[in-house]
């Protein structure tokens, strides 16, 4: 389609809109057909149990009989629960150190991988798998062996000279140091990201620099950073919400305890131990609740902060 | 430059849009349940199908699959479906289950849930079944399955509590355990020691109590109960005793250090050190000796007395209801489901496949039909809670409405003590208003 084709079929789209034809209202129904079954979804799976969590966080609900209502009862009692706020020592712990982290690896390799490099489809296929297995039950079991006493870790420590015979995995300074790295391990998707972002800046600016006699950091300080701004903010934000929510390492690494001594009690683990374990299901969605403020209120900070050093090239 | 890369519109809208539905997706939760299929009518119009819920090892996975098969041949138009997982993972299940409405019409139950259940009426009166016969039971054994008077339980078995040890370890490091008769608690602490330095710490002597069953003894043993009208009622003091002696063994070398310990937590019984042969003896259940002695390829495990401050003090011992069938209030097919629960506790066919793998059966004609041909390891257990009878009290009042997270709550101030990170007192003191504001809450 040239250029031309799709400016006629944009003024012939104007020109309908503004005269508000009856084709137009077709269209729109037809796209509502469409969209319905999506809808539906959004409705039925999401907004509704949402909406009922947000009443379930006002009872007291303990899963085997009808919730009654309490108020603020289940709010109030979070200020008094210390594994609560142990909860969120251990959850902010684990966002504050892994996210950075994270991104750095994750941007790290996709500078590297972005030199034309032979093979590269290898690598990048190579350094997203643990992506796609990071989430898994499988490697948080492997998790558990490799940090294990007698696990591949302690093996490598060997190696390099240091003796050691502990269980990183089960010793509480360290045990959520271990899933903080499984985390970060997962560099994969942001750096795909990352990558896809690199290639849109126009080599004419490096081409342009170099000439003027910029070095290498120069580049990557005057050129890289600035125009590569608005995919570190999306990979930020998402990266922080994920954060936030994990679950599946906390539960497995730990095997559902949030052990040892709770030192891997993440936030989503506590809320399913109060939830299921203990019958509290009115306190989990209340804290569910509170989740979701943390979590919007973060992003929201992210969104007001992105606007000192975003920059958007428009 | 604006058309080689996407402008500020498009890159925040599509963060917006990607943040608001992880947002979403972290709270929201996914699950639909497959119903079950109620009596998907065939042919013959009344073909019922049950579900059978139950926690446990292998071996007991196997015996009770047998079992459902014994039942489908004598009563066909029956089916029953066994769903089975490990001991930590039935309970968030089943409470799910519960939730939904879906919960499996049979249940095998445990006392630390049963009043948890029973008062929040997902449980039905199995007095109401006639299906079911219960006249072979004791009171005081019926009493155990009751909560307010009506039977919501019917109890399988009885088990004791037991110091487990492994005589093939012991063999080949060439110790000789003490006489267990009326050892004390230092008497086991020193040969748990013994154990890990003749082994240079291969093995390890002993792991530490960690769960509800020894916490009542313990509390027993110095003149308290845990729980009292149900309420906590042990001693800061008493608890913190319990928690220092975790610690004292951790320290001394007699039992496993908090990180190694703290390794197998996650651990099905079949990974245990216990199992493995890295530990020499373990506390548990003398009726979990034929399920260990599988874990373990058939090792020669002897079931002795734990120790006593003061052998001749009130009898402290009980016989703790096992564990029970219930019968679910959502059951569709509560008068099959009866069935099947007398099916598995009185049924001759039923009861020799089964054997002790639950307990010592509760029902008196199961035991005397046993007693011919026990397995080694069951006369072990037979013959071992036997030897109790002098030191045998009444069993305690079951654990309240509201406290059946007990054991994980133990075995997490547990850690906490032996890592050192809160002091045995002061664990104590946290542990006891815990788990009073959890009973208190329910």
């Amino acid at each position: 389609m040239s250029l031309k084709e799709l400016n006629a079929l944009a003024a012939n789209r104007s020109a309908r809109r503004r005269s508000g034809g009856k084709a137009d209202t077709r269209d729109n129904r037809a796209a509502l057909g469409f969209l319905s079954p999506w809808m539906l979804g959004i409705v039925g799976i999401t907004l509704g149990p949402l909406l009922y969590s947000l009443y379930l966080s006002f009872t007291n609900y303990n899963l085997l009989q009808s919730p009654s209502w309490v108020g603020l009862d289940n709010y109030e009692r979070m200020f008094g629960d210390e594994r609560l706020h142990q909860a969120l020592k251990v959850t902010f712990t684990y966002v504050i150190v892994s996210v950075p982290l994270q991104l750095a690896v994750a941007l790290g390799l996709a500078l590297a991988l972005d030199r034309g490099m032979r093979g590269l489809a290898f690598y990048r296929s190579a350094f997203y798998l643990p992506s796609l297995l990071g989430g898994s039950v499988a490697i948080a079991v492997l998790w558990r062996l490799v940090f294990g006493a007698s696990g591949l870790f302690n093996v490598i420590l060997g190696l390099i000279g240091i003796e050691s015979s502990q269980s990183w995995i089960s010793n509480p300074d360290t045990a959520l140091w271990t899933i903080i790295l499984l985390h970060v391990w997962t560099f994969g998707s942001p750096m795909v990201i990352f990558l896809a972002g690199l290639r849109q800046i126009p080599r004419a600016y490096y081409e342009a620099a170099a000439t003027d006699g910029a070095n290498v950091w120069w580049r990557f300080r005057h050129i890289t950073m600035p125009l590569l701004t608005p995919i570190v903010f999306f990979n930020v934000v998402l990266a922080i919400i994920n954060s936030f929510s994990n679950f599946t390492q906390a539960y497995v690494v730990s095997g559902g305890t949030g052990g040892p001594a709770d030192s891997t009690l993440f936030y989503t683990l506590y809320l399913y131990q109060e939830g299921f374990g203990n019958f509290r299901m009115g306190y989990a969605a209340a804290m569910a609740w509170l989740l979701v403020l943390i979590i919007g209120a973060v992003t929201a900070i992210n969104f007001w902060l992105s606007k000192r050093w975003v920059h958007y090239d428009d | 430059m604006g058309k080689y890369r996407p402008g500020r519109r498009a890159l925040t809208g599509a963060t917006i849009v990607a943040a608001a539905s992880l947002g979403l997706a972290a709270c929201s939760s996914s699950g639909s349940d497959d119903s079950p299929s109620d009596g998907a009518s065939a042919a013959g119009g009344s073909d019922v199908e049950l579900r059978l819920a139950w926690w446990g090892s292998d071996s007991r996975h196997s015996a009770t699959q047998e079992v459902i098969d014994a039942f489908e041949e004598a009563n066909s138009g029956i089916t029953v479906v066994g769903e089975f997982s490990d001991w930590g993972g039935y309970w968030d299940k089943l409470a799910t289950a519960t939730a939904g409405g879906n919960a499996p019409d049979v249940i095998q139950m445990d006392q630390l849930y049963l009043a948890s259940y029973a008062e929040r009426e997902v449980l039905s009166n199995l007095a109401d079944y006639s299906a079911l016969d219960m006249s072979h039971l004791g009171d005081s054994v019926l009493g155990m399955g009751q909560v307010d008077g009506a039977q919501y339980a019917m109890p399988i078995s009885t088990t004791s509590f037991t110091l487990l040890v492994n005589q093939d370890v012991l063999d080949e490091l060439g110790l000789t355990l003490p006489d267990t008769d009326a050892w004390t608690w230092d008497e086991l602490g020193e040969f748990a020691s013994s154990v890990t330095e003749a082994s240079s710490g291969d093995v390890v002597g002993i792991g530490p109590m960690n769960n509800e069953y020894s916490l009542q003894l313990w509390a027993r043993q110095h003149g308290e109960a845990l729980f009292t009208d149900g309420n906590v009622s042990i001693s800061e003091d008493g608890l913190a005793s319990y928690f220092q002696l975790a610690l004292d063994w951790a320290q001394s070398g007699a039992g496993a250090p908090a990180d190694q310990y703290s390794e197998q937590a996650a651990l099905t019984l079949d990974q245990s050190d216990f199992a493995t042969g890295k530990q020499a003896m373990s506390f548990t259940q003398s009726t979990q000796i034929a399920a260990y002695t599988t874990a373990s390829n058939g090792a020669n495990l002897v079931p002795v007395k734990i120790p006593t401050e003061d052998a001749n003090a009130t009898p402290y011992a009980y016989l703790k209801p096992g564990m029970y069938w219930s019968l679910s209030s959502q059951s569709k097919h509560p008068e099959e489901a009866a069935q099947l629960i007398d099916f598995l506790v009185n049924d001759p066919a039923a009861t020799s496949i089964i054997g002790t793998e639950r307990g010592l059966p509760a029902n008196p004609d199961t035991v005397e039909q046993l007693s011919g041909n026990l397995s080694p390891e069951e006369t072990k257990a037979v013959e071992y809670t036997e030897t109790l009878d002098p030191i045998l009290g009444d069993a305690p009042e079951i654990v309240p409405n509201g406290a059946s997270d007990t054991d994980p709550l133990i075995q997490r101030y547990l850690l906490e003590v032996m890592f050192e990170q809160s002091s045995p007192a002061d664990a104590a003191a946290s542990f006891i208003s815990e788990l009073q504001s959890s009973i208190d809450a329910a």
